[in-house]
């Protein structure tokens, strides 16, 4: 989903780094205003863990692989999506100027994609959903699954606006890969917020299981 | 992509002219190279741009005293990334081009067009310019020296001081998921067997980047009371010197730029 350098015209780029910069700063306000001096480390941290957490390969189940976004699961543990926004567009910036991993001027697209998305879709949903059902896991799952299906859509409207990859053919192959994925990242991320849950529940910012 | 890390800060660390310059040149030079062929409109004039701006890297790739096969292990690494989206251009048509001429016709009807394959070549030249400035910035320079330059160079302080420590961290966590890994492969569990049920390994992947949100979030804690005993507080920052740029870095810095700069200038308005 990190979409290179070249795929997308500089104009355009400019553009979506133009929307990015307004979520970049509402979610340095975030930091500024939520984010204690308690939080940085912790912060921090929990960005190296995410970047190291996609890492790990996911396999696919028609032999291909992919990778967990940790947006969702970092937006509903810190209680924010503003936190997700934050922890993601770090963990970016590092991927795409250390490792070549998501470009530098597409960069803009690639937070809106998996940050924003991923933060927003994953802790709203989250909510929302755990106030109907009153089921933390499966609100989480449902959300988690979300936050990547619409940010590889929204990849693939990117692409077809960009004209390096037609529309309907994107979304059909972008939607049905990242529609398995997600359920690998909603397994995950309902998995390991039981886990935090059972192990540690004074980390979660609302305990699990409780509607926000 | 964690496997890399140490590898990459190991070129980072050896010693050359280029890994001896400021580190805001290098990533301004690395942004202006890469922003240049970006800029270029997808037309053959990429080709020139890119020889151009690919000879430019070469020479600094040469002065930086690093193995040609230092930059191949890592440019097949990214290749990955980009090289699917180009090799399916030359099956479909875009907006880029009019008129289309099949030059060879597949089973199902699939057709591969002259005009498709030439976008694609000139994605593929602006893909392969743009990683290897990337490369050469990454492998040229420390992370932590990335970071200061960044801070000089107005990054907001909010993000200075968590990117400084997760920089610092992500070698921590690279251990980590090693000795993940080996118990892992030491209880033969792996992801990719096909014989074990599918929610078994899915449960224990889970449980795995649990464990991996819980330990890093312990890691924090661990540090924010070292911190503490260091004189940590509210409004605190990261403290990064001044380093005026000398006579000879302000003198590459500026023929790097105008290089860049004109070149790309003079080959969008040649006729």
């Amino acid at each position: 989903m990190h979409i290179p350098d070249a795929f997308i015209p500089m104009g355009q780029a400019l553009a979506y780094w133009v929307i990015a910069l307004i979520f970049i700063v509402l979610a340095l306000r975030w930091a500024r205003n939520s984010m204690g001096e308690e939080k940085v480390p912790l912060v921090a941290v929990l960005a190296a863990g995410i970047f190291a957490m996609q890492a790990f390969n996911i396999p696919v189940p028609w032999g291909t692989t992919g990778h967990l976004l940790g947006a969702a699961l970092a937006a509903i543990v810190l209680g924010s999506p503003y936190a997700g926004i934050f922890v993601l567009t770090l963990v970016l910036l590092v991927q795409g100027i250390i490792f070549g991993d998501g470009g530098i001027t597409v960069m803009g697209a690639n937070i809106i994609n998996m940050g924003v998305v991923g933060g927003f879709i994953g802790y709203y949903g989250y909510t929302a959903l755990n106030g109907v059902m009153n089921n933390a896991y499966i609100a989480a799952f449902i959300a988690a699954w979300a936050s990547v299906f619409v940010s590889a859509l929204l990849c693939a409207v990117e692409l077809a606006i960009a004209g390096t990859f037609p529309l309907v053919l994107g979304l059909v192959s972008m939607g049905m890969y990242h529609a398995v994925i997600g359920l690998i990242e909603g397994g995950i991320t309902a998995v390991a917020l039981y886990l935090i849950a059972a192990a540690r529940p004074d980390i979660l910012e609302r305990p699990a299981g409780v509607a926000a | 992509m964690i496997d890399d890390l140490y590898a990459i800060e190991k070129s980072a660390y050896r010693d050359s002219v280029i890994h001896r310059l400021d580190a805001r040149v290098k990533l301004i030079i690395a942004l202006a190279g890469i922003v240049a062929i970006v800029a270029m409109p997808y037309s053959t004039r990429v080709y020139e741009l890119g020889a151009v701006l690919f000879a430019f890297f070469i020479v600094l790739w040469f002065c930086s005293r690093l193995s040609p096969l230092v930059y191949l292990q890592r440019l097949l690494f990214i290749l990955p990334f980009g090289i699917f989206l180009i090799g399916f251009q030359i099956f479909v048509k875009n907006k880029y081009y009019d008129i289309f001429h099949p030059i060879a016709t597949l089973p199902f009807g699939i057709e591969i067009y002259a005009e498709s394959v030439e976008f694609a070549s000139i994605l593929f030249v602006k893909f392969i310019v743009s990683v290897s400035f990337i490369i050469l910035l990454s492998s040229t320079t420390k992370m932590q020296d990335l970071l200061e330059a960044s801070g000089r160079l107005g990054l907001p302080r909010e993000f200075i001081l968590p990117l400084g420590m997760m920089v610092r961290y992500i070698f921590v966590f690279a251990e980590t998921f090693g000795k993940i890994r080996s118990a892992m492969d030491a209880r033969c569990f792996d992801p990719f067997d096909r014989n074990l049920p599918y929610r078994y390994r899915l449960r224990q992947l889970g449980y795995t980047i649990g464990m991996f949100f819980i330990r890093s979030y312990e890691q924090g804690e661990r540090t924010y009371t070292s911190m503490l005993c260091r004189g940590y507080g509210e409004g605190a920052h990261l403290h990064i010197r001044s380093r005026p740029l000398g006579l000879g870095e302000a003198s590459f810095f500026a023929g790097a730029l105008a290089f860049i700069v004109l070149s790309t200038i003079l080959i969008y308005l040649r006729p």
